[in-house]
Parts: C-alpha cells; structure tokens; sequence
C-alpha cells in the first residue's frame, strides 16, 4: 500500500509543479466555471436583450400600441429603422433578426374575429436561437393584447358592432350568418364571463380560449431573400474554415516548441539566418497551410455540397485576412507555451472560450452585456464576420474591410508581441 | 579563428563567465573543460552568437578577428554540434544535411556532394533515406555532428559530443573529430571526459564559475599543475602507496629497506590537473 500511495503521491507531485498542468486542473476549470455561472445566472434573470430591428409598415395606432407592448414586455432592443436598414444590419450580421409589422397588422389586432394578424421574421441563419426567443415574445406579446382587448367591453363592443355590420352588408341572410351574429353577441360577454370564472392570472390562452394562435409569423431567411436560394451548408463551411485557422494556428504554434524541445530550434538559429527569416518561415507554412486547405475546404463546399459565394475575389480575401490572423495567434501561443504540449494546452485552452465568445458555441444574446463586450475582440467573429460576408451575406468591400481590418490588426499585434518574446531559450 | 577578449556575461547576481581570454591557433583542437556551471555552455553560446557579451569582445575569422558572430552572414564559418541530439527525426539523414545546407546557402550539385562526402563522414551512407528515428545513438551522434559541418566551416564547435554513446560510437566520433583536424578546421570540444580531451586536444582551457583557470597543453598543464605521480608497492603482505615525481628513485629506495614483490605507477593526468585546479567539491 505504502508503495501506491508513495507512486500516487509522486504523480500529484509532479502535476503541481508542471504550471500549465495546474493551471488546466485547477484554474481552467476554474475559469468555465465562472464562464458558464455568469452565462446561467444571466439566464435566470433572463438573457440580455436580444436585437431587434423593427420595420412598422403598417403605421397604425394598432401597430405601434403593439410595439409600445413589445417595449414594456422586455426582452428585446427594439431599433425601428425603415425596412432597407433592417434588412441591411442583419444581412450584415449587425442585428440577427428583423421583425416587419406588414400593412393591416394594426387592424387584425383589432379584430382578431376576422383575421389572424401577422408579422413577418427575417433571420440571420446563425441567429436561429435568437430567432426562437422572439417568437416566443411576439406571441406572449400579442396574447397579451387579445386579453386585453377581450377585457375591454368597450373595445370589443365597438369590433363586434363594426363586424356585424359588415356581416350583415355583404353576407346574404342564412343560418350559418344567423349563428355567427350570435357567436359575435355572445363574445362580447367573455369579459364578464372571464371575471365570473375567477380565471385571473391563468395563461393568456385560457383566457382567450378557442381563438387559436394570436398571431401568425412567417420567416424568412436573410440571405434566401437576399442572394437567391443557397442551403445550410454555406454556414456550416464558413464555421468549419474557421476551425482549420484555430487547428492550423494550435499546430503550428506547436511546432516552434518542438524544435525548441529537441533542440534543432538552437542549430537554426545558429546558422547564417536571421531570426527574422525564421519568424516568416513559421508564418509562411502557416499560413499556405491554412489557405490551401480552407480553399479546399470552401471547393468541396461549391462543387459538391452547392455552396454559392456571393463574391470569390471577397472570398480570397477574407480567407487571406483570417490565415493573417491566425497565423498571428500561432506565434504569440507560440512563445507562451514552452513545451510541445503547453503549447497545445495552451491553444486548446484559448480556443474554446473565445470561440464560445465568438458566438460559435453559444448564442451570444444568452451571455450577460460584458460578455458580449468583451466578444468584440475575438478573432474568431470577425473571421465568420468575414467568411460569412462573402459567402452569403453578400458584403461589398467596403463592408468587408473593417472584419479585414480587425483580422489583420490582430493577427499584427500578436505576431510582433510573439516574435519579440521568441528567444533561442532552449529550457 | 576564435578570440574571446576579456568576456563577460552575468544571468542576474550569477556572473557566469568572467574576464574570459583565449585565442585559438591555426589547425588545433581546443578543449574546453570544466565542472558543471565553470560557464562553458555560455562561453559556446557567445561564440555561436546566441548570447551577447556583457563586456569583452568575440570575434572569429581571419587573422584581424573582425567579424561579429551576432552577425547572420559571419555564421557561415561556424559549425556547431550541440550537446543533445539536434535532427528532425521524421526524416532521412540525407533530408536533414540538405535542409540544414540549404539554410546554409547550397544548392545543386554543391548541395548534393556535401550531402554525400557528409554521409560518408558519418559513415551513414547506407542508411541515407531511412527516417532518424529508426537510428541507434551513436549513428545519431554521428549524424549530430555530420550536419556540424554540412556547409564546410572552418571553425567547428563540439559540446560533448560523445555523451550516451558506446565505445565503439565514441571511438568512431574521435576518428571523425581527427580527421577534421586533419582537414584543416579549428575545432572547439567541451567534455567532462578528461580521456578525450587528453587524447585529442592539442591545448586544453580549465574554467570554473566562469573564470579561466588554466589554458596551455596537456603535457605542460600535467607539468604546472600534475603534482607528484602515485606509486603503489605490495611488500609481503602490506600494500603502500607513495606520493612521486621520481617513481624508479622511489622504488630503488623501497627496495633497500625491503623486498618489492609488484609495484604501479600512475603518473599524473588530466583528471588530477582538473581535480587540483577545481578542487573535489560537488558542483551543482
């Protein structure tokens, strides 16, 4: 038993002293904890208000008493801009989903006896969560105004007089016009009914029971209306491009910690180059690496699974940017890790919560506001900002040139910042 | 070739070499010994260029000792055979001469008869297109230093070259290391074996926490330094051991008083020079 418990003690040992090992047993999990605590406590408080672009066109007293709901109901940044704009911020991935209020909205609401009113959603692909969070808002919201308008006796007097009216106009005298004009008088006591029942803080369908969903919502995909048809594999390829950068930055990011591990690191520099040509070596494989293979990735994804960029010269570029990026990230995780596997620790463990902050794992209106501040800097939006851009959002290149811009400035900052600490310190 | 001129380079308090002179001279085999820590490894890096003199100057080449080895373009006539194993084993040993000479600036048929003369040297020709990995030691270390001298200096600096390898390795890389000097080139060679050293060198530096201790040949540092030879006597039943320089005066004494059935003499070497210079306290 001693010699088990002298082996164990050894292993312990060593984990403690090894600091990335500690750091990956204690501190990473450490640091998912507070990750994930903060990303749930902000879920039960519920999430951040998710952003929303509103496009009234129906400009009635109907539509906006709706949006003034919306507003109270929380949940959602409402920005009501002109269709053009809307539709402009989520092609763009600046807002995931636009929610248009469509001519007659107001009346329907009205009068949900004649007709279901409708809105319509246009979503970002990638913003599908998103995309559910307001459903679900819209309909409690509009659920909302049925009961109100089914407890107010004045109101629903007024639209039981005005549908009579025109029942009685245009439908031609029957029984079946005969026992809707009942239906109709009989609605008009539901307030009375409701209040009798002691149904008070019952679901809004209860209440307004038998008039089925309050609202119809139809949906569209951004980049379908935009571009003409494509599939889900255009956000799938742009994610997977983004995974060769963050493998591709990992390994080779491993690889200066090989050649400093079996000491063929110290016989480079030794030899008649100069640290500079070596930093460009590193970054030139890096880099041809993660562009060869991201356009064959991106080929396969147009010759076989039918994905159809909106721009190939933007297209080479994003992927030119993200590569410059990456290969960037490569050299500063380079120089942090000393050891082939604390450098891949360490890439490893970078990796997955920017991505997760990238809004790659997780959607990013669930995390609390400085969360999603602090996404901001993470290469891994900007690239699918930028792959997505050319793929499928259909950027311009002026649009194109601030996730270019981003992209390139960081992978600048952390090459300079990895190639000043790159020393031939061989322990 | 190589001159260091009053070098001296700290790692904090640590002042790891101190006011370090020596110049090497034309077609010699310059040993540089040492307890761990005496600073030889620093002393390497400066001549390679990797490390920077706090003070004092190295300079190699020529007789004007002109050129910077900080300079990329001066370490062309550097070679250097590090202490570990220095290859990319997923690849051939002809792979790896050509990478390392094409770092070197060969190519073609330059490139090509380098690579094969440096096989041969490493006496690896056969295996050529096998991957490192699949090699023992000691054709490893002979590789380590094939790859040395790939581009054809004129200064080759080996640390230990010979550590974890069998006899016959060992003897095969002391082959190598005369034939270079035969060649012409100025080498460099740091060991803890002093055997290698007093069999190879034609001059030997002694340093210890950085400071030089002794620099001159191994007859001559045996002289300065040596002390009194050991005579070891077996008479009858009693063995003694006396402290000479004179061993058969000794011994003629020793035999008047009494009859001397076997005797030993070891004279002073190169490991009693080191021990006398360095003393026999364990280094860390």
């Amino acid at each position: 038993m001693n010699k088990i418990v002298a082996m164990a003690a050894k292993d312990i040992q060593i984990l403690f002293r090894d600091k990335l090992g500690f750091f990956f047993t204690v501190f990473f999990p450490l640091m998912m904890a507070i990750f994930f605590g903060a990303m749930f406590a902000n879920l039960s408080r519920g999430p951040a208000s998710i952003p929303v672009a509103l496009v009234d066109e129906d400009r009635t007293a109907g539509s906006q008493r709706f949006v003034t709901r919306l507003e109270a109901a929380g949940g959602l940044a409402l920005d009501q801009i002109p269709q053009e704009q809307a539709l402009d911020q989520v092609r763009r991935g600046q807002t995931g989903v636009m929610v248009t209020l469509t001519p007659g909205f107001g009346a329907a609401l009205d009068n949900p006896f004649r007709i279901t009113p409708e809105v319509e959603l246009t979503v970002d692909p990638t913003q599908f969560a998103a995309a559910g969070m307001v459903r679900g808002i819209l309909l409690e919201a509009a659920g909302a105004e049925l009961q109100a308008l089914m407890s107010d006796t004045e109101r629903i007097q007024a639209t039981n007089d005005q549908n009579r009216r025109l029942i009685e106009q245009f439908a031609p005298p029957s029984p079946a016009r005969d026992d809707f004009l009942t239906f109709i008088d009989l609605s008009a006591r539901v307030p009375a009914l409701v209040g009798q029942l002691g149904l008070d803080g019952a679901p809004t369908d209860a209440v307004s029971g038998g008039f089925g969903p309050p609202l119809e919502i139809g949906q569209t995909e951004v980049q379908a209306e935009q571009r003409g048809p494509s599939n889900s594999y255009a956000t799938s390829f742009g994610q997977a491009m983004l995974w060769i950068l963050i493998g591709g930055s990992v390994s080779f990011s491993m690889s200066i910690a090989i050649e400093r591990s079996r000491g063929t690191l110290m016989r480079l520099l030794v030899a008649p180059i100069t640290t500079r040509h070596l930093l460009a070596a590193k970054g030139l494989a890096c880099l041809t690496t993660t562009l060869v293979t991201s356009t064959a990735l991106i080929t396969l994804g147009i010759t076989v699974f039918g994905v159809t960029p909106t721009s190939y010269p933007l297209l080479a570029l994003a992927l030119l940017c993200g590569s410059i990026c990456f290969c960037g990230i490569m050299m500063a995780l380079s120089v942090i890790g000393k050891t082939e596997q604390a450098a891949a620790g360490v890439g490893w463990g970078l990796a997955l919560p920017f991505s997760m902050l990238g809004g790659g794992m997780v959607p990013l209106f669930l995390m609390p506001e400085w969360m999603q501040r602090i996404a901001n800097i993470s290469p891994m939006k900007w690239t699918l900002i930028a792959y997505e851009g050319a793929i499928w959002r259909g950027f311009t290149l002026n649009e194109m040139l601030v996730p270019c811009a981003v992209l390139v400035g960081i992978g600048v900052v952390a090459f300079t910042a990895g190639a000043s600490r790159l020393r031939w310190d061989t322990g | 070739m190589l001159l260091f001129d009053h070098v001296s380079k700290s790692f904090g308090d640590l002042r790891a070499v101190d006011d370090l002179s020596f110049e090497l001279e034309a077609g010699e085999v310059f040993g540089l010994l040492g307890p761990n820590g005496a600073g030889k490894t620093t002393a390497i890096n400066m001549a390679v260029g990797l490390l920077e003199p706090d003070e004092g100057v190295v300079r190699f080449a020529g007789k004007t000792f002109d050129r910077d080895p900080r300079e990329a373009e001066n370490r062309q006539a550097l070679g250097l055979a590090p202490q570990s194993i220095a290859l990319y084993e997923e690849i051939s040993s002809a792979d790896n001469l050509r990478f390392f000479g094409r770092l070197h600036g060969l190519k073609g048929s330059d490139l090509e008869e380098r690579v094969a003369a440096c096989l041969d040297f490493a006496d690896l020709t056969d295996v050529r297109k096998k991957a490192v990995s699949k090699y023992s030691g000691g054709m490893k270390r002979r590789l380590n230093l094939a790859v040395a001298i790939i581009h054809d200096p004129d200064l080759v600096l080996l640390d230990e070259p010979t550590v974890g390898v069998d006899p016959q390795s060992r003897n095969a890389i002391f082959d190598r290391v005369e034939q270079l000097r035969d060649d012409g080139k100025q080498i460099v060679y740091t060991t803890h074996y002093m055997e290698e050293a007093q069999r190879l060198c034609d001059r030997v530096a002694i340093m210890d926490r950085g400071r030089l201790m002794a620099l001159d040949t191994v007859r001559a540092l045996i002289e300065a330094h040596g002390g009194p030879g050991k005579l070891a006597v077996q008479t009858g039943d009693k063995e003694s051991i006396h402290d000479t320089t004179d061993p058969l005066g000794t011994l003629a004494e020793l035999q008047e008083r009494e009859t001397v059935e076997h005797f030993q003499y070891r004279p002073p070497d190169l490991e009693t020079v080191f021990l006398n210079l360095t003393g026999r306290a364990l280094r860390d």
